[in-house]
């Protein structure tokens, strides 16, 4: 388990970012070839979902492999709601709904729009710019969903546990930035640099310092327009 | 690329599919309710104590079909089972114009029949209350005696699709064809009644026996009406809504065909709803207004407000929900003021079944009932005990 500390990183370093996010790193005296990172809402719970990247800052290193993804439209919803692929990767969108939705996107990293459709009627969608891509149904205000398009050659999304664990990771310094749709920042992105150097587990440990915005409401019942 | 020109017969194959719905809503009812204001009473309900049993509460028939890439032509339709001039006619017929967002604003307009953008309450489909039966006094009003007849266009910022908490909604319209609004509320005051009237049917009591119930969808004095109104939003969760509306009617006008005037009618309305993550509720809207008219050189006048409070809770497919208005009308031949109490109950387990039971009671003192033949005392009590069970088919033509 990344939380499992070794007797060498419990010198906790605590610091306060800029942007209220408590950041911790536990600095490992030998060497890693892991980073494991533990994501904490300010309430102390972990934060599951949460996007983090880890890119390189030196030395540097190439995007991870673009990858092939789906988001479905079910129940008046974007499935998932969140993901983040490497740049340069498609998604498709097919809408398993009985109702028609047109999807749009008028973020600067990728501008698109598919028009009203059922089914799977569309060629994926490539995403070819780093940045974050929201994305909406013309039709159905309610429906809202992420895409995080990064150059990073490490990515994931925190477990239920609020973990998540990079492997294989080069000796270097990192760049680790962290996203979720409800962080209370304006801008919704806080960062932290990490070194990583030898053979055994970097950990580090991020607080929020300001509570999550409440979570879009769901389960309203089926008759009810908005 | 191959691939376009299958993409684009795809698009053109899928997008001009309809969608439908079929819903119909019936009713057991027990009521103690003075004879009503759709039969020739002053009483503030649909059913009064004749009307103890079964009845259609609504049938309803509703069609969306897309025009194109862009446009919608929005149809909805219904019978409410009594003895309306159509058995079905339409409550709302609208072709609606989506461009996409640009740079975080949205645009639509509207062009045909609507409802104004000003009820937080009827957010279900077909302009319903999700919370109770039947709708507060506002809602009621507002779908006995109004219609947006006309041209409505609304500029949105999307501020939650890019990074921020709020959106916010600016709204105008120019309309015609509802000169009449205003002479329900002079003839009967407010009532509580979930039935909406038809564009091209009639509502209020019949004045003579030669002489039908009132249309209110005509255009009498040419000359166009507005409104305009603002809503701010916060995430999904809290939404505050405005709206000036002034039909600019002339009060002297006078069309001999449907024997009413161009009533001028013109009131503020606001209302604020919070829901919460954990199923509840909180609803509260404020309505004021006057109308006028001017037979023969007099001046006649009434002035009405009405203000609610509502509080559901959700628990699953199961909701409870109670909502107290107040209402009062100073008019021209005399005063009504009352308020009420609703109660409901409602199970909505899937898409196709709904259930409520409602508990419903209205305390009015209304002068003009003295002037009833025969007379009846100008305070009254009445209540009604009302299940209603909905069966909704939806579909793709």
């Amino acid at each position: 388990m990344p939380r499992t500390a070794k007797p060498h990183s419990s010198a906790i370093l605590t610091a306060t970012c800029m942007l209220h996010l408590l950041l911790c790193v536990g600095a490992p005296a030998a060497s890693a070839a892991s980073l494991a990172i533990h994501v904490q809402k300010k309430d102390g719970k972990p934060l599951v979902g949460a996007v983090l990247t880890v890119a390189a800052e030196s030395p540097r290193l190439p995007p991870a492999a673009p990858t092939h993804a789906v988001v479905d439209q079910v129940d008046l919803a974007f499935v998932p709601d969140v993901i983040v692929i490497p740049v340069g990767s498609t998604i498709s969108f097919p809408n398993s709904d009985a109702v028609s939705h047109q999807v749009y996107s008028f973020s600067s990293a990728r501008r698109f729009q598919l028009p009203l459709y059922r089914g799977k009627p569309y060629p994926p969608v490539t995403f070819d710019r780093p940045g974050l891509v929201t994305l909406g149904c013309n039709i159905h205000d309610n429906m809202l969903a992420y895409v995080v398009v990064t150059d990073a050659p490490f990515f994931g999304r925190t477990d239920a546990h609020g973990d998540w664990i990079a492997t294989n990771i080069p000796n270097g310094t990192y760049r680790v930035t962290l996203w979720h749709p409800l962080l209370s920042e304006s801008g919704a992105s806080v960062e932290r640099t990490v070194h990583v150097d030898g053979t055994e587990r970097a950990e580090l440990a991020m607080r929020l310092s300001r509570a999550l915005r409440p979570a879009p409401i769901s389960s309203r019942p089926h008759s009810w327009d908005y | 690329m191959r691939a376009a020109p299958l993409v684009l017969l795809a698009s053109v194959a899928v997008a001009h599919a309809t969608d439908y719905e079929l819903s119909l809503d019936l009713r057991a009812v027990q009521s103690d309710g003075r004879q009503p204001y759709l039969d020739r009473g002053q009483g503030k309900l649909r059913y009064d104590d004749n009307d103890d049993g079964l009845h259609v509460g609504r049938f309803r028939a509703a069609l969306n079909q897309p025009l194109g890439e862009v446009f919608a032509a929005h149809i909805e339709a219904s019978s409410w089972g009594d003895d309306d001039k159509n058995p079905i006619d339409l409550t709302e017929a609208y072709v609606e114009y989506r461009p996409y967002p640009r740079a975080g604003f949205r645009s639509r307009v509207r062009l045909g029949a609507f409802y104004p953008p000003m009820s937080l309450e009827n957010r279900a489909r077909g302009w319903e209350t999700p919370y109770t039966i039947t709708p507060s006094a506002i809602s009621s009003w507002i779908g006995e005696e109004l219609r947006t007849v006309g041209l409505e266009g609304q500029v949105d910022w999307l501020g939650t699709r890019t990074g921020h908490v709020f959106d916010l909604q600016l709204t105008a319209a120019l309309y015609g064809w509802n000169d009449p609004a205003g002479t329900m509320i002079a003839q009967h005051g407010f009532v509580f009644s979930d039935r909406q009237t038809t564009l091209f049917g009639r509502s209020g009591e019949p004045r003579s026996d030669k002489l039908p119930k009132n249309e209110l969808f005509h255009e009498i004095d040419n000359r166009a009406g507005y409104y305009v109104g603002a809503q701010v939003r916060y995430l999904d969760r809290v939404v505050l809504n405005g709206l000036h509306y002034d039909n600019r009617g002339n009060p002297a006008a006078y069309d001999p065909a449907i024997r009413d005037f161009a009533w001028q009618t013109k009131f503020d309305a606001a209302a604020l709803r919070a829901d919460t993550g954990n199923g509840w509720t909180g609803l509260a809207q404020w309505l004021s207004g006057e109308t006028y008219i001017a037979p023969a050189g007099m001046w006649w006048e009434w002035e009405f407000a009405s203000r609610s409070v509502l509080l559901a809770k959700r628990y699953g497919p199961h909701m409870l929900a109670a909502r107290y208005d107040h209402f009062e009308v100073e008019g021209q031949f005399g005063d009504e003021e009352g308020h009420a109490l609703d109660v409901c109950y409602s199970f909505e387990p899937n898409a196709r079944w709904r259930v409520a039971l409602e508990w419903l009671r209205v305390r009015s003192n209304v002068e003009t009932r003295a002037g009833l033949i025969p007379a009846q005392t100008p305070l009254a009590t009445e209540s009604k005990l009302e299940l209603s069970v909905r069966y909704t088919l939806e579909g793709v033509l």
